[in-house]
């Protein structure tokens, strides 16, 4: 998809005339530039659904081949299989897991949190930029709304991203009460005031952070007030593989796998709640991607097979600017705060070509632009744009020691003096923008099953803005687990059993799908490990 | 260049990281492995010993280079430590922060000074000295020593009394923001919220730009 | 008081044996040894040379080279020491506490007449607190030879008052490591240092210091009153005096044993201890620590004396000898002296503590049912990647007891792990 680019030798060169580049915007319409580069707008490597709520959907094809899969378990296989019982299970211990199972708990539910790897393992931890909160004066609730629906393409549901912005502000006091620190800066009155940066596409900043590492900040606090919290309990290395259901299709409990002890283990809940984020590892388009190992759509076939609809499945984002050499810190990012600050992007003949503070879709489109074009930049076979940061540093000189302390570290790696040489940078697949459709409480369409974070949908419609990611995950962590908790509240105990997957592997059948294609995925496709790798563990 | 990771003898590319050799190598890999390469979660913890060396270290295997020669081993993730709950009371009284870092920390004053948790952090952390100063009572110069810390646990493996000084950093650093970072632009935001003086028109006109 | 046997008996001896009663120690074999090395500490050192009298603490470190070495200093004897190391902590070990406890003057004879041989004005009892009686008995003993004439005597040679004194340890197994005992007597706490330089040019505030085993010393004491042939004679074949065994396990008369030294594993076993605990066949023995190679049936015949197990392959240590039948796990034993070791790692070298906690890891794994192939080659690997990694060598002699467990034993740990 990239043709070659300019030697990186000559590129440097011609950006060292020329720094600091001027402004320069896009020559056409980010529209046009949108559909002509951006990889959501390409048919290639894409199918339509033919089995599940969304039937007719058009999705990227690995995504497709993991949501019409079979189970990897069947009735026989849980039959005489000890049922644990508890009020929450939590499917995910990331940022919106734990924000959901310290509610819940602190309403009283007994929590039960698996994990596929360990708690606190996630993309939360890798987080850098920051999160959005409206909380400076000229800001306010409505602006942090109207920016929020128009960098999604206004597809997002109005009130979902309404729920989550109103959220925004005590999501922030909740975080401070649990020991998450913020940078401040001194008012004019001698006050103290958020430390506020500004996110590509809105009109105001907004982005809230603890240096460039606050999802490592926000994620170490939470995860010790969960291990902590005397009404949670916590399982590490113990994925689940299938939901279980009853003959209503209520969800009520799941299947899980003890990779300590390799042996299936059932959990019975009175609600099941699945934050088991992105798809990131799935490499969807080809695309290096910045995501945690454990990204690979577990929660989305988990909810898809048991009968919730999806939305915004074909919409991913590419973050603009991971490393694109050298070759082993490929997937890497680059916070966006640096182009907040002021860091610009510089093409092979050391131009500007997008305005850097752009939504995030229209940078990456129009860098992808740059590529196919053969005005991008090319080093050991590595293609992308340069990204100038030693001109940022000639402007602000403590800024790598302040803010972008984790740039200068990853700059230290790749061998790069970032005061002095600009880093290569090309579009990274980051996130996944849809995900399964729920309410403001986090509720899907199945009934006993809720979704918080990545996995879920309709927030960011088909672009998210920076910052939000962080919020969303807490704002509807918080209200799915304080959802889940009021339901588990009736503590019944209901039949558990596998009794959606009948009609599923009919759908699989009617449609001439393959039934020994198993998902989840469980690890992504370097863990030289498969599903059935996984269950074969544990015969 | 030729390693060898948990007794499998790897060819590694140049430039590649030890988790990065291992997969390549056709390994499976179901734990000991998180953030690839950020270096933030601290799961992939190894022992390392590089060729002609008699020391070995304590790395994360996601940002460690592989060097011919060189000979790694996975570190579980448990740990041998002893928890210490607390639980942040926003009602407790501030003016016993330093009495609270002994009562949740009691191994802390009996630190034997052996450096052992400076060696074993894989991020360089002064972990000894933020021990030192929570003991001293120099709680905001303790937390700071501990602000780049990944929560990886090898200095809570390596501490002989079972100090857990990351959980301890991370206890300082908790306890001292929830009792003193009180913003005056979020407080006036959460007044307005909350008295019903700021709300959301969910039916505004929004413009798309481009 | 610990079951003894063996003959002939001479550290264990009943005249010896007086507790701290320093005229019942002098009215029967005691003073002799002190008095000849006082009267020509150079033939005395001759003598524990021409005996080959070998460090009982671990190491089998000729004596006579480290007196020889610290004697030959030329600092004064106020700056030279002589530490009697009582520390003693390892599983299976119970000898030094029977002889500080029962016969302290045997040791404390040695030590002046080591102090005498090295020209050493400092002479520290480092023992124990842990051991019940035994720093209350030693301190009771050292009073009571303050002004003795044979202390006098010892002065007069080295021409500076004798500071005799008890060190009470922090009772951890690594401060029976000597350099862990100098950084004790220096008042700090007994991290081990990396040698060299070795205690004997740089010990006590970098001054010569001679670190003994306080067996060693009694020993000592035994050949100075016997003379070097007479004391050879009491070993078997090449090897020289006795020694004590400590016996334990699966046997049916555990103790504590002075035998020759050269009694082999069989005789140690199967005469003296009474045979194997309810007629189960022996399997192994976990030698000297446990920190050594084990040895199985093929290495029953191997005389126990330090040259001999080490041409068997591995150490005889301080003489402890853990014993094992076919009704006991090697692999449910090599995780509790794993532990042990994990546990006892003193702090500074992050591989020694990490790294036996690793192993104990993957040994209760494999102990439990839940270990894998994978977890066989990754042990196999530790015990390659760990050894010399730490300032003393308590990691290497963890991974030497796991890598022999797996060598000598590897039908034991392949059945217990499941192959998935």
């Amino acid at each position: 998809m990239t043709s070659a680019g300019i030697p990186y030798e000559h590129a440097v060169e011609a950006w060292r005339a020329a720094a600091p580049a001027p402004p320069r915007s896009l020559d056409v319409p980010a529209a046009d530039v949108l559909a002509a580069h951006h990889p959501d707008h390409q048919a290639h490597g894409t199918t339509t659904l033919r089995v599940g709520a969304n039937a007719g959907d058009r999705c990227p094809s690995v995504l497709a081949d993991l949501l019409e899969s079979a189970s990897l378990v069947d009735d026989v296989d849980i039959a005489g299989t000890a049922v644990a019982d508890t009020d929450v299970v939590v499917v995910g211990g990331g940022g919106a897991g734990c924000a959901a199972a310290l509610t819940a708990a602190d309403q009283g539910a007994r929590v039960l949190v698996l994990n596929k790897l360990r708690l606190g393992d996630s993309n939360t931890v890798m987080a850098e930029g920051g999160i959005q909160a409206a909380v400076a004066p000229e800001d306010s609730l409505q602006r942090h709304f109207a920016d929020t629906v128009r960098a999604g393409h206004l597809a997002g549901s109005r009130d979902l991203v309404a729920a989550m912005v109103h959220d925004g502000p005590d999501v922030i006091r909740w975080l401070i009460q649990l020991g998450v620190t913020f940078d401040t800066v001194a008012g004019d009155a001698g006050e103290v005031l958020m430390a506020r940066g500004r996110a590509g596409g809105t009109t105001v900043p907004r982005i809230l952070s603890c240096r460039d590492h606050t999802g490592l900040e926000i994620m170490r606090s939470l995860r010790e007030a969960v291990a902590l919290h005397p009404g949670i309990v916590v399982r590490d290395h113990a994925p689940v593989v299938e939901l279980l259901t009853d003959t209503h299709g209520r969800c009520t409990g799941a299947v899980v796998v003890d990779l300590v002890s390799n042996a299936v283990q059932l959990v019975r809940a009175n609600a099941v709640l699945l934050t088991t984020g992105g798809a990131g590892r799935l490499y969807v388009g080809s695309f290096p991607s910045s995501n945690h190992y454990g990204a690979t759509a577990d929660g989305l076939v988990l909810a898809y097979r048991a009968g919730a609809r999806l939305v915004d499945v074909d919409s991913f984002q590419y973050h603009p600017t991971g490393l694109a050499w050298p070759s082993a810190l490929v997937g890497q990012l680059i916070t966006e705060a640096a182009r907040g600050a002021g860091a610009l992007l510089v093409n092979g003949h050391g131009e500007r070509f997008v305005d850097e503070v752009a939504p995030r879709d229209v940078v990456a489109a129009a860098m992808l632009r740059e590529m196919a074009d053969g005005r991008a930049v090319e080093r050991d076979g590595q293609v992308g744009l340069l990204l100038d940061v030693p001109s940022l540093v000639a402007d602000q000189p403590e800024i790598l020691t302040d803010r972008l302390v984790t740039l200068a570290k990853l700059a230290a790696r790749a061998g790069v003096d970032p005061t002095a040489e600009p880093l290569m940078v090309r579009p990274t697949l980051h996130y996944q923008n849809g995900g399964v459709v729920i309410d403001e409480h986090g509720a899907t369409g199945v009934a006993g099953l809720w979704c918080a974070g990545e996995v879920a949908g309709g927030i960011h419609g088909r672009n998210r803005v920076m910052g939000n990611a962080l919020l969303d995950i807490l704002a509807f962590g918080r209200r799915a687990g304080r959802a889940a908790a009021h339901a588990a509240g009736e503590r019944i105990r209901r039949p558990v059993g596998l009794h959606h997957l009948q009609q599923w592997q009919r759908g699989l059948v009617d449609a001439g799908l393959p039934l020994d294609r198993r998902a989840p995925l469980l690890f992504p496709p370097e863990s030289n490990v498969t599903p059935d790798d996984v269950m074969a563990r544990c015969r | 260049m030729r390693i060898e990771i948990d007794g499998r003898k790897i060819t590694a590319a140049d430039g590649t990281t030890l988790l990065g050799a291992w997969l390549a190598a056709g390994h499976p890999l179901v734990d000991h492995v998180g953030c690839m390469g950020q270096g933030v979660c601290g799961a992939c913890r190894v022992l390392v010993r590089r060729a002609g060396q008699d020391e070995a270290t304590t790395e994360l295997a996601c940002v460690t280079r592989a060097e011919d020669g060189l000979q790694a081993a996975f570190l579980d993730d448990t740990t041998p430590h002893r928890a210490h709950p607390y639980h942040l009371d926003p009602t407790h009284d501030s003016w016993d922060a330093h009495g609270r870092v002994t009562e949740v920390f009691p191994e802390a004053p009996s630190c034997r000074h052996c450096d052992g948790c400076n060696n074993a952090c894989p991020v360089d952390l002064e972990v000894h000295e933020g021990v030192v100063a929570a003991v001293a009572g120099d709680l905001v110069a303790a937390a700071g020593r501990f602000e780049d810390c990944v929560m990886c646990d090898l200095c809570t493996t390596a501490c002989p009394e079972h100090i857990a000084p990351n959980h301890l950093g991370l206890f300082l650093r908790r306890m001292t923001t929830s009792l003193s970072l009180r913003p005056d632009d979020l407080l006036r935001r959460l007044h307005e919220i909350e008295r019903g003086h700021m709300t959301i028109d969910v039916h505004a006109s929004v413009e798309e730009r481009g | 008081m610990t079951h003894i046997g063996g003959s002939p008996r001479l550290l264990t001896a009943l005249d010896t044996l007086v507790g701290v009663d320093l005229d019942a120690w002098l009215a029967g074999p005691g003073g002799a040894a002190l008095t000849a090395a006082v009267a020509d500490p150079a033939a005395a050192r001759e003598a524990v040379r021409l005996a080959d009298l070998r460090g009982m603490g671990g190491a089998a470190f000729p004596t006579a080279r480290k007196w020889d070495a610290v004697a030959a200093a030329t600092v004064p004897a106020g700056e030279r020491w002589v530490i009697a190391n009582g520390n003693e902590d390892e599983p299976g070990t119970f000898k030094d506490r029977v002889l500080l406890e029962h016969a302290p003057h045997l040791i404390i004879e040695g030590a002046l007449a080591a102090a005498a041989c090295c020209g050493a004005a400092n002479v520290v009892l480092y023992v124990n607190p842990r051991h019940a009686g035994v720093e209350a008995a030693i301190a009771e003993a050292v009073a009571q030879w303050r002004d003795h004439h044979l202390l006098d005597e010892l002065e007069r040679v080295l021409g500076e008052p004798v500071r005799l004194r008890v060190h009470a340890s922090s009772g951890l197994y690594v401060g029976g490591e000597d350099t862990a005992a100098i950084a004790s007597v220096e008042g700090g706490f007994p991290f081990p240092r990396r040698k060299p330089p070795y205690p004997t040019t740089h010990g006590v505030e970098g001054m010569p210091t001679v670190v003994n085993n306080v067996e060693t010393l009694a020993q000592a004491a035994v050949l100075l009153r016997l003379g070097a042939p007479a004391y050879r004679d009491l070993g078997v074949g090449e090897a020289s005096g006795t020694r004590l065994y400590s016996l334990s396990g699966d046997v049916i008369r555990p103790g504590l044993y002075e035998l020759p030294s050269g009694t082999s594993l069989r005789s140690l076993v199967f005469d003296h201890g009474g045979g194997m605990l309810a007629d189960r066949s022996f399997k192994a023995v976990f030698t000297g620590g446990p920190s050594n190679t084990l040895l199985a049936t093929d290495g029953l015949d191997v005389a126990l004396d330090p040259d001999s197990v080490v041409a068997a392959g591995s150490r005889l240590g301080t003489g402890a000898m853990i014993v094992i039948s076919e009704g006991t796990s090697i692999t449910r034993k090599v995780a509790e002296y794993i532990d042990f070791f994990a546990g006892a790692s003193c702090g500074p070298c992050p591989p020694c503590r990490t790294g036996t906690h690793q192993l104990s890891q993957i040994l209760h794994r494999i102990d439990t049912g839940h270990g894998t192939p994978a977890d066989l080659d990754t042990l196999r690997s530790l015990t390659a990647l760990l050894p010399g990694s730490g300032n003393c060598g308590l990691v290497d002699a963890a991974a030497t007891v796991v890598a022999s467990a797996l060598e000598r034993f590897p039908h034991e740990f392949e059945r217990q792990v499941h192959h998935r």
